[in-house]
């Protein structure tokens, strides 16, 4: 039963890894946007699974919420930000499709090799995802530094959120309710005030790249 | 020697199975893109027809290649005897591992490229220098998904990998498996020439990579290298789907296990086949300075698939 437990955490995990590689790949915002989605269905789905192994009602709600706030709602403004300006590509971020996918490879290595001695101390069973979360960590960090427009920087941002939601789940079968709830506010919150931001960059330089942010010094 | 009847039945079957798949896949596609679609046993007439033609070879082809076609067919139909279909042979399982499998895979490409050299048509030194880039981007990767399965299986032997993997079914769902998978699958379209990395239902456009390189080749000479192409398409197909999800291929020799192992084998291609179907109706091809970054993508994920079964036992 445990054997299955892990493993299914892991196989959630690793989904939700490869979507933040499948983001390094494409360019279209919708597809950014689907992986997204998809990550965020996953968090939920491996929350009520770690619900349902852990025996932790309270986390039946928490998996309701992120798949309510993350896997719908958060994705359907993106679209409608998406949708206001137009076909924006991500056409050159800073590093390019093969250095960035080489650079996540040493991300992902190097969150394995960090999270090795916290796999030794903790004996959950969940233990195996540790790495994981780690790693996506690492990648959706490195998302957020490396593309120019605003919205792909945002859905970066809300990735790294769902890495800390992953290593809370995985980490000690979640935080309370309470707390967690104040976090998803927190991130909603933040993200309503990114959108806005977003409208007020392009709103001053017409485009949401924010390379163009560099002139305001002038 | 009950054994060895077994083995080359099945191989015959590889043989004999093969058009039927690449048929299915277009008159799957067909009916996607709402057409009515040729049968599905349109690729056997189709070969009917082109042995029964005569055959065209260019005033400056050398005996590379009338040879290449030959080549290409018996590296694929040794490969096949290789690759267990519906069952795993125990004493011929010796003879081959999975490194056997890729680089005998390897070796027909690599003539299929010295022969789309050797008329010196553009058209074939074009198709032959880009078959080559992707197959240099792709043999690492398969090379590593393969490390990956062996890492826990503990052994590069197609047989050991299923037994191991039948052994310890959650051992399936773990990181590593997933990630070659996904590795294994892009590299499986890039090999066999699928959409997004190159059209296979397309003569005679600047974009080609694998019709390019036969384009001088007509007659039983072009039946076999189709024949051949097919025969590669069901390999990856079979190693995709009896590596990765072994359930129901038979160890003995009851005939209702051996049936059983027919049916989900024909049903786990076919559901191969319909993705495959399904994703060649949806995609564009890409532009070919993208496909490297497809294909670094397949390599990143199975370095990660590597690391993961190394670092996550």
């Amino acid at each position: 039963m445990d054997g299955l437990f892990s493993q299914l955490v892991v196989l959630g995990a690793s989904g939700m890894l490869m979507t933040a590689l499948i983001v390094l790949w494409r360019r279209g915002v919708p597809a950014y946007i689907t992986a997204y989605r998809w990550q965020s269905w996953l968090l939920g789905g491996l929350t009520a699974c770690v619900a349902y192994f852990g025996r932790d009602p309270a986390l039946y709600f928490v998996a309701a919420a992120l798949i309510l706030l993350k896997g719908v709602a958060i994705p359907f403004l993106l679209r409608a930000v998406e949708r206001r300006f137009g076909a924006q590509r991500e056409v050159r971020p800073y590093v390019n499709t093969e250095t960035s996918l080489l650079a996540a490879g040493i991300l992902v290595l190097f969150a394995y090799a960090l999270a090795r001695p916290w796999m030794a101390v903790t004996m959950l069973p969940t233990r195996a995802g540790l790495p994981l979360a780690m790693a996506l960590l690492f990648v959706s960090l490195f998302i957020i530094v490396s593309r120019k427009k605003a919205i792909t920087q945002l859905v970066g941002f809300l990735m790294l959120e769902n890495a800390i939601a992953l290593l809370a789940v995985v980490g000690t079968y979640g935080v309370p309710l309470l707390v967690e709830f104040a976090v998803f506010l927190d991130a909603l919150m933040g993200f309503l005030v990114m959108q806005i931001f977003i409208y007020q960059i392009h709103e001053t330089f017409d485009t949401i790249d924010v390379e163009q942010l560099t002139r305001l010094k002038h | 020697m009950i054994e060895a009847i077994a083995v080359l039945t099945q191989t015959l079957a590889f043989v004999a199975l093969a058009p039927g798949l690449t048929g299915f896949i277009r008159w799957m596609k067909a009916r996607l893109q709402g057409r009515r679609g040729a049968p599905v046993w349109q690729p056997y007439v189709e070969l009917r027809k082109l042995f029964a033609k005569e055959r065209v070879v260019s005033k400056t082809a050398s005996w590379v290649f009338r040879a290449a076609p030959f080549v290409v067919f018996g590296t694929s139909v040794a490969v096949a005897s290789l690759v267990p279909l519906v069952f795993v042979p125990t004493a011929y399982d010796r003879i081959g591992d999975l490194f056997a499998v890729v680089y005998l895979l390897l070796l027909g490409t690599f003539f299929l490229a010295l022969a789309g050299l050797d008329t010196g048509s553009p058209f074939g030194g074009m198709g032959a220098s880009r078959e080559m880039t992707v197959v240099a981007l792709t043999e690492p990767t398969v090379a590593l998904s393969i490390f990956a399965l062996a890492l826990t299986a503990q052994s590069t032997n197609l047989g050991d990998i299923i037994r191991q993997t039948v052994a310890e079914p959650v051992r399936a769902l773990g990181t590593g498996h997933l990630l070659a998978f996904t590795a294994l699958f892009i590299v499986t379209l890039a090999e066999t020439g699928r959409l997004p990395i190159d059209n296979p239902s397309t003569h005679l456009e600047l974009t080609m990579i694998h019709e390019a390189m036969v384009l001088e080749y007509s007659g039983p000479y072009l039946a076999l290298v189709e024949w051949a192409a097919a025969l590669k398409l069901l390999i990856f197909f079979v190693i995709a789907a009896n590596l990765f999800l072994p359930w129901g291929v038979a160890f003995g020799w009851s005939p209702a296990r051996l049936i059983l192992a027919f049916l989900l084998i024909v049903l786990k291609v076919g559901m191969l086949a319909v993705l495959v179907a399904v994703l060649e109706t949806r995609v564009a091809k890409l532009r070919l300075f993208r496909v490297p970054e497809l294909l670094s993508a397949s390599f990143v994920m199975a370095l990660l698939a590597v690391l993961s079964t190394f670092l996550l036992r």
